[in-house]
């Protein structure tokens, strides 16, 4: 992001600071309050898209470091968030593991699984990675649904309440506190993540590998650590969506939902930790929004036959107006917002 | 950038957001009241925009259709009906539910089995009766899903039908059993298997991958396995397609369609094909005779529809909404609308029924599983006609 005009750094720690100006953090707080009051604001209904929203983030943050910020494009993002949901979901259910040690696990063996499937990014870039990581997502829900054993297979696997010493988290209000906190922490530790030495070795790797090689960046272990770090994110937010909804169902993880993941962090903002946020929150929201507002034009009788079509017509439209006119995202498109704010009314 | 386009950006921005703030303002909280003059509001999750549209929309239509003519007709509590399009996404109905929660309904009607599958925490939960086309028979027993009510012939007993037939038709039989590879498909193959064994008939699973656009490989196999019968649990579109396959390599197997592949569509798809294709048919086509079949019939001409356009599906959705409305007028009768207060109408009700369109439906406290037997049909000069009278499963 650009730096403010005459911002000096005196000492290390003012240099790796997040926040540099009073602006800044004003603004943090702003989001902090909001953050706070949010729940109480909006209607149950929007809390409960809030929550799908918050867990989104998680997910997309994952993609976000390994096909923004590492250049390894994945379609497996569906598959991933089933290891995660099933993982955390049939230690709860079978074995009895307690909250939060299911979801421990389940980022654990997330990342140990996306990291086996990225064995391919070794040898494989673009498409073709994109095709073998399309067959991790194949296999992988062919496993959930025919390892009747050990899945239960087609059938849905409901999940026991998750309890936090002793306190019961139920329903959207209880909810929210924790998807919100796992959600900035993950934020946090993404956009740290990415000033570590690590994260500039990702982001060498996907400006130009052979380039990154020859200045001392091993290719195998970093590429390898990317997908372990993504698919430890992404089994976060399969975790948080079997423990929220009480049930995991395969349908929840199919073809579509790596498409979406996909959708939200390149309108978002490829490499951006808050482009991921801005397009998981855009994904989301604004189909929703499209509904209320069609739900309110019941005057137009004639339309509602069609308005199912019209919404998807309105949605897809949007999505090609924001590409063609700020191809770099929503993250782009907010930052140009507050370089324009910085200089008003003087411009 | 240009100011302009910041300017327009922030204008949409502004735009979105008072929407959602309106959005979120307008949700209304209050529940069913009591007596007959109270308005009872119900949801409805539909599919009219995804996979699963082109036979999603005439339900829902069905159903639609049947609480406009329910309300016109004022014999009981009136009926609101709020219904959303979940374009078959799991993700979306669990979204759409809570807002039909949040809108205060106290009875749901569904469609498929993902969302019957995601949400039947929830509904228990909350204690809202739930109806959908999935009729898996893991959703029939009350000690595990209390509010679910399959209202047709579970998959399971489909399976059964067709299979105590084609015993009759041909002892000791090869049969291929042809699916969808998803739970729904899956649902009734543990009992086919068993079925089959206690009836000495040979039985083999085969899986229809969603991508092909042929069924031929398959259809070696179950030629190598002597198959004489092949059952079907699948949608139209697919199963017209291995109709037409068996027709072109000219294999010599009757094809039996369970519930989503006999339908209009499949005859329209099939063409040809279709001809002698048998349907374990749990609602009965719009081409058959049926009293049951007049009143909606009747509703569609009047508003200037017709039920042979509609078909099947619209006669199921309309046949699902008059059983839940005559456990909403029953618990009506009894003083406030609830959630439990309709289940328990349900439960306690005598068989419901739809006028020969299928068999009586009916609930007990033990048994969600509403009809227990189904009538075949078979193609007959390009449509379903009346093959056999009731079967039961048992």
């Amino acid at each position: 992001m650009a730096a403010a005009t005459g911002i000096h750094h005196t000492t290390y720690g003012a240099d790796l600071a997040l926040r540099h100006t009073r602006a800044e953090h004003a603004r943090l707080a702003l989001m902090l309050v909001a953050l706070v009051a949010l729940p109480f604001l909006v209607s149950p209904y929007w809390l409960t898209i809030v929550n799908q929203i918050g867990i989104a983030v998680i997910g997309a943050i994952g993609l976000n470091i390994l096909v923004g910020f590492t250049g390894q494009i994945s379609l497996g993002q569906g598959g991933f968030l089933a290891v995660g949901a099933y993982t955390s979901g049939l230690l709860a259910a079978r074995s009895g593991f307690p909250f939060p040690l299911d979801m421990a696990a389940a980022v654990l063996v997330t990342a140990v699984i996306g990291t086996l499937f990225g064995l391919p990014a070794l040898r494989l870039k673009g498409l073709y990675l994109a095709i073998a990581t399309l067959a991790s997502q194949q296999i992988i829900l062919w496993v959930v649904t025919h390892w009747d054993a050990v899945t239960g297979g087609t059938s849905a696997l409901v999940v026991p309440p998750a309890v936090l010493l002793g306190w019961q988290i139920n329903g959207d209000m209880s909810w929210y506190w924790v998807i919100a906190a796992l959600a900035t922490l993950a934020t946090l530790a993404a956009t740290n993540l990415m000033r570590t030495g690590m994260g500039r070795a990702f982001v060498a790797i996907r400006d130009h590998d052979v380039a990154a090689e020859v200045i001392g960046v091993d290719p195998f272990r970093y590429k390898m650590l990317a997908f372990f770090v993504a698919s430890a994110f992404v089994g976060l937010a399969g975790a948080l969506t079997a423990r929220y909804n009480l049930i995991v169902t395969w349908e929840r993880f199919t073809f579509d939902v790596s498409i979406l993941y996909l959708a939200m962090i390149i309108v978002g903002g490829l490499g951006s930790i808050s482009g991921a946020i801005y397009g998981a929150a855009f994904m989301i929201a604004v189909p929703a929004w499209i509904e209320d507002l069609s739900r309110n034009l019941s005057g137009l009788a004639f339309l509602q036959p069609d308005m199912p079509a019209i919404q998807q017509l309105i949605f897809g439209a949007t999505i090609v107006l924001f590409l063609v006119f700020e191809p770099r995202g929503l993250a782009r498109v907010w930052q140009r917002v507050q370089e324009y704010f910085r200089l008003w009314p003087f411009r | 950038m240009s100011s302009k386009w910041i300017r327009t950006t922030a204008a949409a921005a502004a735009i979105v957001l008072a929407g959602s703030i309106t959005a979120c303002g307008s949700d209304d909280t209050s529940s069913g009241g009591s007596g007959s003059d109270q308005t009872v509001k119900v949801g409805g999750i539909f599919d009219l925009s995804g996979a699963t549209a082109d036979v999603g929309t005439p339900y829902a239509d069905g159903i639609k259709g049947f609480v406009k003519d329910y309300d016109r007709q004022g014999d009981g509590p009136k009926i609101e009906l709020t219904s959303e399009d979940y374009k078959y996404d799991v993700a979306v109905a669990e979204r759409l539910y809570s807002r039909l929660k949040s809108d205060g309904v106290v009875a749901i009607q569904g469609w498929g089995t993902g969302d019957t599958e995601a949400l039947r925490v929830k509904i228990t939960a909350d204690r809202l009766p739930f109806m959908s086309a999935s009729y898996a028979e893991t959703l029939t027993k009350p000690s595990d899903t209390p509010f679910n009510f399959v209202v047709a012939t579970s998959y399971s007993d489909q399976m059964r039908i067709a299979l105590k037939w084609i015993d009759e038709q041909s002892s000791g039989a090869q049969v291929a059993s042809f699916h969808h590879d998803s739970p729904f498909g899956e649902s009734p193959q543990k009992a086919g298997a068993q079925t089959a064994k206690q009836l000495h008939l040979g039985f083999q699973s085969y899986a229809m991958p969603a991508e092909a656009t042929d069924y031929v490989p398959q259809l070696r196999r179950a030629q190598s396995q002597g198959a004489k019968f092949v059952v079907i649990q699948n949608v139209a579109t697919p199963a017209a397609q291995l109709a037409k396959n068996i027709a072109e390599q000219k294999l010599d197997m009757k094809v039996v369609c369970l519930n989503w592949c006999g339908d209009e569509l499949f005859v329209d798809l099939a063409g040809k094909a279709a001809a002698g294709t048998v349907g374990v048919m749990p609602w009965a086509p719009a081409s058959v005779k049926a009293d049951g079949l007049a009143q909606p019939r009747t509703y569609l001409s009047k508003s200037g529809g017709s039920l042979d356009k509609q078909g099947l599906h619209y006669v199921q959705g309309w046949y699902t909404m008059a059983l839940m409305a005559e456990g909403i007028k029953r618990a009506a009768g009894k003083g406030k609308v609830t959630g439990e207060s309709i289940k328990q109408a349900l439960e306690q009700m005598d068989a419901f029924d739809t006028g020969g369109v299928s068999a009586p439906v009916d609930f007990t406290a033990t048994s969600h599983a509403g009809m227990k037997g189904s009538k075949l049909y078979v193609v007959k000069d390009g449509k379903w006609s009346a093959l056999t009278k009731l079967e039961n499963a048992s």
